[in-house]
């Protein structure tokens, strides 16, 4: 996109750029969130955030770029903060999968998975297998989740940010990831 | 049990901890030596790897076609604070 946005007339720029991309980023963040509420809180936060810098912008990048930057950046705060939030006993996760002797329960002995697992992404339908699953992960498992990825740090970085220890950040990553791959053996790879 | 044998409960917990930091030299040789002799972690560590990756692009993932719900409501809300 050109130089298409007058920094001259801020408030009326930004009506225009609410009138354009409000609905886009507003989807993006209920796909991210899952949650009405908190998605229109947080592309209200975006847009609030861009009147206050509104004069570093300088129109010379895609406005749509620099909107869904801020967006997203908020999207990870919100985790960050839901991370904080909620603790859940996770134990139950290991009494499912696991008899008296710490070993797999047969029923729950993973087994290969026989898919190509390289282009699974591709298929629409397994994303769907995938959101559904990281959905139902308790709201601070899947924010753990969501930190490592999104954020490329090693789990130290991650733990000092959050103010937590080491060992519980990876106990929650690894109860989600358990939960994860129970989920999806049943819904999808012994569909 | 042997000292040197995992649990199942402990070698998966092992296998997820390698994404988050290097294993010791201990942990690995008893981790090689619970998988040679257990699929079901075998499968596990493929599938931890597999998660991994899945993990990190679905993330990543901003060019998935999400439909555009519209929220007029929002967005008038937004303009009147402006």
């Amino acid at each position: 996109m050109q130089n298409v946005i007058d920094t001259s007339n801020s408030t009326a720029t930004i009506k225009c750029l609410v009138e354009m991309y409000s609905d886009n980023m507003y989807s993006w963040a209920l796909h991210k969130t899952s949650s009405k509420e908190t998605a229109e809180d947080l592309v209200q936060e975006t847009f609030l955030a861009v009147v206050q810098s509104f004069d570093k912008f300088k129109g010379d990048s895609n406005p749509k770029t620099w909107l869904f930057a801020i967006l997203n950046n908020k999207i990870n705060d919100h985790y960050r903060s839901s991370y904080r939030k909620r603790v859940v006993d996770g134990d139950a996760i290991f009494e499912t999968l696991f008899d008296s002797n710490d070993q797999w329960k047969t029923e729950e002995r993973p087994q290969q998975w026989a898919n190509d697992t390289e282009h699974l992404l591709d298929n629409n339908e397994f994303q769907q297998t995938l959101h559904h699953c990281l959905k139902k992960l308790p709201d601070n498992w899947f924010s753990a989740i969501h930190l490592k990825f999104m954020e490329e740090k090693n789990g130290e970085h991650i733990c000092q940010e959050l103010g937590i220890t080491d060992t519980n950040f990876w106990q929650i990553l690894h109860r989600a990831k358990l939960q994860l791959r129970k989920c999806l053996e049943l819904n999808w790879f012994k569909k | 049990m042997n000292i040197l044998m995992l649990s199942c409960k402990k070698a998966s917990a092992l296998i997820d901890m390698k994404s988050v930091r290097k294993l010791s030299m201990k942990e690995k040789i008893m981790l090689r030596m619970h998988t040679s002799m257990c699929d079901g972690c075998t499968a596990y560590l493929k599938q931890s790897k597999i998660l991994d990756d899945l993990l990190h692009k679905h993330i990543h993932n901003t060019t998935e076609n999400i439909p555009v719900i519209e929220n007029k409501e929002l967005q008038q809300q937004i303009i009147s604070k402006l």
